[in-house]
């Protein structure tokens, strides 16, 4: 059943760029997937640790950054430098979340812009090496992964990998949370200290739930960076993780939907309120302040209830039928 | 003088925004004991568990468990050692279903048969009914029983229990204190009890420790103590 | 070569010292962290700039503050006081939005070119600093910022509603208990935090130029001021701020490399050894 669902969402979307006949509104949906796949990093991170980063166009950014470095400087193939880069965040990222997960509500949300900040101004200031304001070009080989690197550059195309990706990434994280892993990280998020007297290590989760969402993110990064064939220092700029986080709230993070669905209204309302009038990112602003009072669940938690009014509600037990212990 | 006791506090003093909120309080716990600790508001009950379960450092003195030091160990590593406690404010996970974070407590406090001790502590506590039910939507009761639960789960060998019968109804802290007993005298838990209700203390304590202002006034069967003039003056009196 | 440092330094920290200290008193009375206060500081500056042309600069000095004050009243009356109850962390994320919905405002009454306050007759000559001609007006920045400290920390000090901003900003309950009227305290608090944004922007008009964006960079760099500070401490960003001013201005000479992005390192560890800073609760 669960799995019929993906089978349905992965058909409509490689079926969706056969129906879109408008050049403008296909790259849109492009860039929209891609970033859907940022806010979703950003999104578990709110999720299962409660922590808002204004830094995550760090890892989105640099994970550009790395893979060209890796192709240009040490002639790795794309595919290897792809895999490296990832890995390099995961361990990056864990190690930086072994640390600055400790630090609670507000003080982790300053200390992620300072650190975005930091990696921002000195990629601004490298100017041999990461070509300083004037972001990097990236030669991509012929193939990736051994698919034509003209299919990455179409928007029809990205649009159909970004998507099985993003789709990719929820499944397995939908898995992930659903494990032991999920239930102790929400529960660490819903009362630290309770969580803490019941015996479990607090902070080795939330570093491994920081590595996955800075993981996550690279990935939407390596996806932004083949689709246009640059880098720029921008995209580490903390206004660059501020719209992810936007997109995360509008959308909402108790579905893992939650922050594509976000990150699909934000690029429509750019482009369609955007034509109406230059002042979208007022509407943007004052839809942030509504859906923040008024719907903390986002537009997500908003339609969800609509969509399972009708099925029956099973729940689980760490994988586990709740009648299989009596 | 008998043999060293299974749990026990020494001289343990907790400094706390400059003042000397506990000064001097020792404790010796048998095996299975059930101890009442009292005294008026602000004499330092909450802040002695806290001290003692890690969640803040003592300034001076011991705690020991089973012949251990425990005195600076993390919070898990004296959970691991079997030390388990409840809060006075209600403290569980709010967002998430009942029996999951029964079960995940058990299983984290390496109980043999996880699902079937969380699910036998939700039946003990009446429960059950609520196993799937969001816990942030019980009422204010069952929340208790819930933060009770977490505390029980795993078969600990000493349970701190911080006011554990607060807004409880009569009926309801009555099956607690049954419970407790049963507990103390068939598991051989050791039973810290900080309460407000006096009727239950001197009904289910072996001894009770009365403390005021964070030092120790007197300490004896629930008869000695109640007999104490001392103790009548700085506390009985003034409830009466 | 090095006096100028100094002095550039100096008029920077000023500015940042007038902004960041009243992002520091919302923050120590209200516990909120005001993404929208860069945004005052060019709303501030854009109100600064239709006065000046109307009327004139000193006006625009006296009255874009008096503006930004009433408008922070509101924002407290409308805003903070309506979700004080709520998680941090959304209150947060509201200023976040408010600060798209003002850069949105400006540029709608503004538009998007840049714009620039003339430099007031009086203070438009130069004088001779360090062997090199300096414009009178960075002098008087320098002025204005230790004026507006001074006359802060008097009426903190001295004044009955100064006592009581001290006794809300300690315990807010038991100030509230004591029959002190703690909403009127915040909303006078967060009104005074915004005028001391438009001030600084007002005062940034005649040197930087005004532009919708502008709010962004003072709004980082008061962030760093009062994280090294301790956040909430007015003392303490005082000092950073000087510092900040001239890491940035000696920065930019001798170590280009380092000088933009040590306040953000400092910032870090200041975060990571001390992140209970965050809860010092001074003013």
């Amino acid at each position: 059943m669960l799995h019929f669902k993906y089978l349905l969402w992965l058909l409509a979307g490689i079926l969706l760029p056969q129906i879109v006949g408008s050049a403008t509104l296909m790259s849109l949906l492009t860039q929209a997937v891609i970033y859907a796949l940022f806010a979703l990093g950003v999104g578990i991170l709110l999720r299962q640790c409660g922590l808002v980063s204004f830094g995550h166009a760090a890892f989105f950014g640099s994970a550009g950054y790395i893979v060209a470095l890796l192709m240009r400087d040490l002639e790795f193939g794309a595919g290897t430098a792809i895999l490296l880069t990832l890995f390099a965040l995961a361990v990056v990222a864990f190690l930086l979340g072994l640390v600055v997960s400790r630090i609670p509500g507000i003080a982790f949300g300053m200390l992620t812009l300072a650190i975005g900040q930091t990696v921002y101004l000195s990629t601004l200031q490298s100017r041999e090496l990461l070509g300083g304001a004037d972001g990097l070009n990236i030669a991509w080989p012929g193939s990736i992964f051994g698919l034509d690197v003209r299919l990455f550059y179409d928007p029809a195309g990205m649009f159909v990998i970004s998507w099985v990706v993003t789709l990719a990434v929820i499944y397995l994280l939908d898995r992930l949370f659903r494990t032991r892993f999920g239930s102790i990280t929400s529960a660490i998020r819903d009362n630290e200290e309770r969580a803490r007297f019941i015996g479990l290590n607090i902070t080795l989760p939330k570093a491994l739930v920081y590595s996955l969402s800075a993981v996550v993110s690279g990935l939407a990064g390596i996806l932004s960076a083949i689709y246009t064939g640059f880098i720029s220092p921008e995209t580490l700029h903390w206004s660059v993780s501020g719209m992810a986080l936007i997109m995360t709230i509008v959308g909402g993070v108790r579905h893992l939907w939650g922050p594509v669905l976000g990150a699909i209204l934000f690029f429509f309302v750019k482009e369609y309120v955007g034509e109406l009038t230059d002042y979208w990112m007022a509407m943007l602003g004052a839809v942030v302040i509504l859906i923040v009072v008024f719907a903390p669940n986002g537009v997500s938690g908003l339609i969800a209830p609509l969509l399972e009014r009708k099925k029956r509600v099973t729940k689980t037990v760490v994988g586990k039928q709740v009648e299989a212990g009596s | 003088m008998k043999q060293k006791a299974y749990f026990t506090v020494e001289d343990l003093v907790v400094d706390y925004g400059g003042v000397r909120a506990i000064d001097g309080i020792r404790l010796a716990l048998d095996k299975g004991e059930i101890r009442g600790l009292i005294g008026p508001n602000g004499a330092g009950k909450s802040t002695f568990i806290d001290a003692v379960t890690g969640r803040r450092l003592p300034t001076a003195g011991r705690v020991t468990l089973g012949g251990e030091d425990i005195t600076r160990l993390s919070i898990i590593a004296r959970r691991d050692r079997g030390l388990s406690r409840s809060f006075q404010r209600t403290s569980i996970f709010a967002d998430m279903p009942v029996l999951e974070q029964v079960f995940l407590a058990s299983h984290q406090a390496r109980a043999e048969h996880p699902e079937e001790d969380a699910l036998a502590i939700l039946k003990e506590l009446d429960l059950e009914a609520y196993a799937d039910w969001r816990a942030g939507d019980l009422g204010y009761g069952q929340q208790r029983r819930l933060d009770l639960a977490l505390a029980l789960v795993g078969s600990p060998s000493v349970l701190l229990l911080d006011e554990p019968m607060a807004g409880l109804t009569v009926t309801e802290s009555r099956d607690l204190a049954e419970h407790l007993k049963r507990l103390a005298r068939e598991r051989r838990v050791t039973v810290l009890l900080v309460e407000h209700d006096m009727e239950i203390v001197f009904g289910i304590s072996d001894r009770v420790t009365v403390i005021e202002l964070g030092k120790p006034l007197a300490e004896g069967t629930p008869d000695e103590v109640r007999a104490n003039p001392k103790v009548r003056e700085a506390y009985l009196g003034s409830a009466a | 070569m090095l006096g100028i440092s100094i002095f550039n330094g100096l008029v920077y920290g000023s500015l940042l010292v007038i902004c960041a200290s009243g992002l520091a008193m919302i923050y120590g009375l209200r516990r909120v962290v005001n993404f929208a206060h860069g945004a005052l500081y060019m709303l501030g500056a854009y109100i600064g700039y239709t006065l000046s042309i109307y009327l004139n600069f000193w006006f625009a000095l006296v009255l874009a503050p008096l503006a930004m004050l009433v408008i922070g009243m509101l924002l407290d009356k409308a805003v903070f006081r309506p979700l004080q109850d709520r998680d941090p962390l959304s209150v947060l994320l509201v200023t976040f939005g408010l600060l798209l919905v003002f850069e949105d405002l400006v540029r709608a009454v503004w538009g998007r070119g840049n714009l620039s306050i003339d430099v007031p007759e009086l203070l438009s000559s130069s004088v001779e600093l360090f062997g090199n001609p300096t414009p009178l007006y960075r002098l008087a920045v320098i002025g204005l910022g230790v004026g507006s400290m001074v006359a802060l920390w008097a009426w903190l000090r001295f004044s009955r509603t100064g006592l009581y901003v001290r006794a809300a900003s300690t315990d807010p309950l038991t100030t509230a208990m004591m029959g002190v009227n703690t909403e009127r305290v915040n909303a006078l608090v967060v009104g005074i935090g915004t005028a001391l944004a438009g001030l600084a922007g007002v005062a940034a008009g005649p040197m930087l130029s005004l532009a919708p964006s502008m709010g962004g960079d003072v709004l980082v760099d008061s962030f760093v001021v009062v994280v090294i500070g301790g956040l909430g401490s007015l003392g303490g960003a005082l000092v950073s701020a000087i510092l900040l001013g001239q890491v940035q201005s000696f920065g930019t000479i001798y170590l280009p490399s380092l000088s933009a992005v040590l306040p953000f390192l400092m910032m870090i560890a200041i975060l990571i050894w001390r992140p209970s800073g965050l809860a010092g609760n001074r003013v």
